[in-house]
């Protein structure tokens, strides 16, 4: 089961979280804090993998990636394999870059609701859901339909031209 | 999106970004917050695009890690906003912020299931994610019906069906009782069947579920899974979408071979062979390409192939091809690559007959320790740990203690520990395990834990050879210029008991080696200070005659510390400046120390505990258990406390002692217990039940020499006897003392065990353990009987007879008469078989520890099956035969009452152990079993065996079964053999096998004609 999926910047900042495990809003901070404890002390070119079982009970595994300035964090047990988290991780990036032609930061600061919406369409209660990143770009189009469908009267400006693709 | 139209959130979140320091920040959010909640409380003139802005605000300062409960209800309240985009905002962020046993959450429990039973597909997928993430157990029931339709329903859409299989999952996982199994797995393998990737990767996560809770039930979607794979492996209908730079869905793939892992075997040939030939494909189709996401694509299918075949126990060939993999894998540049090579190299440690190649990559797995990242240099420490055996523990040991000095701190804890425990385990000699320890305290004392330093004075006090050059060792030591404080009490400890050894060396006179340890006395803690004063204790004690001098400065050293406001450096400068006064009596009370009771280490002890507690589970996960056993012993380290270490090592005490002293010493004791694990059953030479006892006993007054006043102790602690409570166990006669050898384990079950395989512990006991492996070719077997001490002294008069019965002839080669300490020794015993019998030979097996004699007889397992090959026959060959085999003598029926009652799977897998193998098909009625095998023995030469049985669906416990051969004397015992196995549970305990008359008995009563069973016995 994945445990959690993090996107934070290289300060440390969160970006997004969703936890797929409850934890309380301040032990979800101390979380963050210890994963960024754990980043900062990795070397370059090195291996995408940590142990976490201090951090998140036995047998959790931190599989995390570094785009720019922004790191992706997937946290899982060992019911996972960790190639194929670091596939997912891959995927959801892609269909960022899909959505929000050549991803940044930025956009995820500023749409980090449509982030949700897309995260959701990927994993589901800790599962895999889809990973065809043109299946999740299908159906972020349609829910963005609706809200089109819902808005239309108040014309007010996209901040990214993501809507266009 | 939802961003489209709300300025307002992206003005806040700019704010945010533009706050300088987290002061700011607070300020502007709780602006924000107190803006939130007046605008929620004055709800009239919120409109919902409003209401939508602010329930994204919040869950945005939610991530900033603010306290946002008071808008919980906002955020749920959304759910039930009929237009989309609220509805939206209302499920995602109510499935962020809340949990399952919010009461928020029942709120919303009927517009979820409207939303759920409606016909909009938007509102299905919203509703389902939410109760896919949060769902309780109120939802599982409330819910699941609804949910299993539109999994199953063919009008959805699959965007709505695999995110139902998903909500499903989670739904069983709260309440598991939601899944009618017996519907269910039909359902599931038919989903399995799917032409949507999509929905068949959902189905199989859920599948995953479902069958890691209960494998029998879900049989039947395991030749799908094998279809599903073989489908995916060769790309047949999988569309663009679902190919992954390449690689047909590589998640999928992996999830279906994880599928597999939850099945305990796969029994059908066919399918095994498919799937075979899958694997085959993917380890050596898969080869390291420069896209770094097709490699990481095509390496996690080909890892998790690799953990199938393990789990699948497959051919050695076929193994070794997955060892060379992984050996060339911990070499590669790609550090991924290398890491999961590693970890899954350690898994492969647990298959056995391949330790032999892992330790062909001995170098390169050393050679990871120094690699740049950490986890992998975890991974390596981990594998070499486990790789470690007696042949390679000099090594291996070696290189962990080199790697000690430039290792993390973090890593330096386990990595003591672990070079402690192989130190140990795997001595070659005991002088090698000295220096370890020595060296492991010199490098790293502050990670080494008392257990460890008691461990190796127990060795040293045990083992007279080994005194000597301890306390050479200690004394070089002592000359370096800043040792640690362990290495202190170590060093103080052994020259006080043994310096006296050393005397004629230069350097190691009583006033040198006291003065050197002197110096030290300084620079150490209170803990450490009683241990140096029984040495100063010790020293003048060997120092006969007395010389002045010393007597003097020590003497001065106890008066300074008589007023010491420690009470235990205080009451030990006391005594041991009136005891030394005594002259030359001081010889017998301060006599040497004598010599522990033979205990395990609490260190591998614990490694042990869990290993017993395991033993019916498979390989992998046992050997899993054992490496989280070690990691319980590092976190479950008593902090290092003054008091037990003073205890053990104190003094002899004189049995007149003050009542305060009596206190303290029970509170000792007490303490000691919880210290040092010396809980197993006691070998005879002490019988005190703790250490502190043996310590405090008369017994250690007595003198120098336990072994040659063995005979004196009776006498003497009955002299002495009533003054110390300990003493009375220290009386109990010899026979008493011989019952104290308890096995470990069951006997019978461990035989029972054996029976079913070839390699694996027979006996065991406090000093002793036997093992057995065996290989079988037709009526010839090699059985090699391992038999290693497990103690520190030697274990003497060690007999092994083989009582064998006349079906079988035995040739046991010579068995040493002495078993060296810590050794292990292989006597191979050759069988042939005769003839068909289920007589079973005994080992009866004695040795002598100290003045005890153990004797157990042994149930040895050369059974009647290990002389059966597995055959698989057809139809054309099966009924010929059958119908050749026309009646008694050669064919035997019998109904057969009191049977264990079992599922027909569990039947057949039984019997597939046994290698009876199991011809599915043959036989229409699906209530019976048909199976078949070869048997050798000299007279027989190979055999063909046919046995058929027909189960009453009605009632579980009779059955009638049929047999045929062409040896009557074959066919009757192998009718008795299953019978046994039937009617008995294996894991009872019996008593050797009862004598039966070789000679035919057909017992069977005719069939009533009557009998449907009897009407298809005709047909065949």
């Amino acid at each position: 089961m994945i445990k959690g999926v993090i996107l934070m910047n290289d300060k440390g900042k969160p970006r997004l979280v969703k936890f797929y495990d409850y934890h309380p809003a301040e032990k979800q901070q101390e979380l963050i804090r210890r994963l960024y404890a754990v980043l900062s002390s990795r070397a370059e070119n090195v291996s995408n993998f940590v142990k976490v079982d201090s951090l998140f009970g036995s047998d959790a595994r931190l599989v995390y990636k570094t785009y720019a300035t922004l790191h992706i964090l997937f946290i899982f047990d060992s019911s996972e394999n960790e190639l194929a988290m670091l596939d997912l991780m891959q995927v959801f990036v892609e269909t960022m870059d899909k959505c929000f032609s050549n991803v940044r930061e930025l956009d995820i600061v500023f749409n980090f609701n449509k982030v949700h919406a897309i995260l959701d369409e990927i994993i589901l209660g800790g599962q895999v859901l889809e990973t065809s990143s043109s299946e999740v770009v299908k159906a972020v189009e349609e829910i963005s339909k609706m809200e089109r469908a819902a808005n239309s009267i108040m014309a007010v400006p996209s901040i990214t031209g993501w809507q266009s693709r | 999106m939802a961003l489209s139209g709300m300025r307002g959130l992206s003005v806040f979140i700019s704010d945010v970004r533009n706050c300088q320091n987290k002061e700011q920040e607070r300020l502007r959010v709780d602006k924000e917050l107190g803006n939130i909640r007046t605008r929620f409380k004055n709800e009239k003139g919120l409109t919902p695009y409003e209401k939508k802005k602010y329930v994204w605000k919040m869950l945005y300062i939610h991530m900033l890690g603010y306290d946002v409960d008071f808008g919980h209800m906002e955020a749920v309240s959304l759910i039930s906003a009929p237009k989309y985009p609220e509805k939206q905002v209302g499920y995602i962020v109510t499935s962020c912020l809340l949990n399952e046993n919010h009461d928020f959450l029942r709120l919303a429990i009927n517009t979820v299931r409207n939303d759920i039973v409606g016909r909009n597909e938007t509102f299905q997928c919203l509703a389902l994610t939410l109760v896919g993430n949060i769902g309780g157990r109120e939802f599982a029931e409330s819910l699941a019906p609804d949910v299993q339709k539109l999994l199953i329903s063919s009008s959805c859409r699959p965007l709505v069906r695999k995110k139902a299989a998903l909500c499903l999952l989670r739904l069983f996982r709260k309440n598991p009782d939601v899944m009618n199994v017996d519907s269910w797995s039909d359902r599931m393998a038919q989903l399995l069947d799917e032409r949507d990737l999509g929905v068949v990767t959902s189905s199989m996560s859920l599948l995953v579920a479902l069958v890691s809770n209960n494998h029998e039930e879900y049989w039947n979607c395991l030749p799908k899974c094998v279809k599903v794979l073989e489908r995916l492996a060769r790309n047949q209908d999988v569309p663009q979408e679902y190919t992954y730079y390449g690689i047909p869905s590589p998640w999928l793939q992996v999830k279906t071979m994880r599928a597999l892992q939850y099945f305990p075997t796969i029994e059908d040939p066919d399918t095994r062979r498919s799937l075979f030939e899958v694997l085959q494909r993917i380890l050596m189709g898969t080869d390291v390409v420069k896209n770094v996401n097709k490699n990481n694509a095509s390496h996690a299918v080909l890892f998790e192939a690799l953990a199938l075949v393990m789990h699948l126990d497959a051919e050695k060939e076929m193994m070794s091809q997955c060892v060379a993999l992984l050996g060339k894998f911990i070499a590669v540049r790609e550090p991924n690559i290398r890491y999961l090579g590693l970890e899954n190299m350690t898994r492969m440690l647990m298959v056995t007959d391949v330790q032999d190649i892992i330790k062909r990559h001995q170098a390169q797995i050393i050679t990871s320790l120094k690699d740049p990242d950490i986890s992998i240099r975890r991974r390596a420490l981990d594998l070499l740990y486990g790789m470690c055996d007696v042949s390679n523990a000099k090594d291996i040991v070696e290189e962990l203690l080199q790697y000690l000095s430039t290792a993390e701190f973090v890593m330096r804890e386990e990595l003591s520990l672990k070079i402690a425990i192989l130190a140990e385990k795997f001595a070659p000699d005991l002088s090698w395990y000295v220096d370890v320890v020595l060296q492991l305290i010199d490098k790293a004392g502050d990670f080494v834990s008392d257990d460890i330093w008691f461990r190796v004075v127990q060795f040293v006090t045990n083992n007279e050879d080994l005194q000597p050059y301890a306390a050479l060792k200690a004394r070089e030591y002592l000359d370096k210029p800043a040792i640690h404080e362990t290495m202190v009490k170590v060093s103080a400890y052994v020259l006080g008991e043994y310096s006296h050894l050393l005397a004629r060396r230069p350097g190691c006179s009583p006033k040198e080696i006291f003065s050197i340890i002197h110096e030290k006395l300084p620079t150490v803690t209170t803990s450490t200070i009683p241990i140096l004063l029984s040495t100063y204790a010790k020293i003048l004690m060997h120092t006969q005659p007395p010389d002045l001098e010393l007597q003097n400065q020590i003497w001065a050293i106890f008066r300074k510390y008589e007023g010491c406001i420690d009470v235990e450096i205080q009451q030990r400068a006391v005594e041991y400046l009136e005891l030394s006064k005594k002259g030359a009596a001081l010889m017998d009370i301060l006599a040497e120390m004598p010599k522990f009771p033979e205990r395990q280490s609490s260190l591998i002890k614990k490694a042990e505990e869990t290993e017993a507690d395991t033993a019916d589970q498979s390989a992998i996960k046992w050997r899993a258990q054992q490496q989280n056993s070690n990691a319980l012993i590092v976190t479950d380290q008593h902090p290092a406390n003054g008091t037990p270490p003073i205890s053990q090592l104190g003094p002899v005490k004189v049995p007149s002692r003050s009542n305060v002293d009596c206190d303290s010493a029970d509170q000792r004791e007490a303490q000691s217990n919880g210290t040092l694990t010396v809980v197993d059953p006691q070998p005879p030479s002490t019988s005190s039940p703790d250490l502190l006892g043996d310590l405090l006993s008369p017994l250690a007054i007595e003198g120098p020499q336990p072994a040659e006043n063995q005979s004196d102790h009776n006498l003497g602690a009955g002299v002495k006897g009533d003054t110390i409570g300990e003493d009375a166990l220290a009386l109990a006669p010899i026979e008493e003392q011989m019952n104290t050898v308890q096995p470990i384990g069951s006997i019978a079950e461990r035989f029972h065990a054996l029976c079913l395989k070839d390699s694996g512990v027979l006996y065991e006991d406090p000093n002793i353990q036997i093992g057995t492996k065996a290989e079988w070719r037709a009526h010839h077997g090699r059985l090699i009987l391992f038999l290693g001490n497990k103690n520190t002294s030697p274990l003497a008069s060690v007999q092994a007879i083989i009582l064998s019965p006349s079906h079988l002839r035995t040739e046991l080669s010579l068995v040493p008469e002495t078993i060296p300490p810590r050794a292990q020794v292989q006597c191979p015993l050759e069988v042939v078989n005769l003839r068909p019998s289920r007589d079973v030979a005994v080992l009866d097996f004695s040795y002598k520890f100290g003045t005890h004699l153990v004797n157990v007889k042994l149930r040895l397992p050369a059974v009647l099956n290990k002389f059966f090959q597995p055959i698989t026959v057809s139809a054309e060959e099966f009924f010929p035969q059958w119908r050749s085999l026309s009646g008694p003598p050669l064919k035997l029926q019998e109904v057969v009452r009191g049977v264990r009652p079992m599922p027909l799977l569990e039947m057949a897998n039984l019997f597939n152990s046994f290698q009876l193998i199991v011809c599915p098909g043959l036989d229409p009625n699906t209530n019976n079993l048909v199976a078949s095998t070869t048997f050798y023995s000299e007279s027989t030469r190979a055999m063909l065996c046919l046995v058929r049985i027909e189960t009453d669906p009605a009632d579980r416990t009779q059955l009638r079964m049929t047999v045929a051969s062409g040896d009557p004397t074959l066919t009757f015992e192998l009718k008795e053999f299953i019978k046994e196995q039937l009617v008995s549970i294996p894991t009872a305990p019996q008593a050797a096998a009862p004598p039966v008359p070789p000679q035919p008995q057909p017992t069977s009563p005719p069939p009533p004609s009557s009998d449907p069973g009897a009407l298809l016995a005709g047909l065949l």
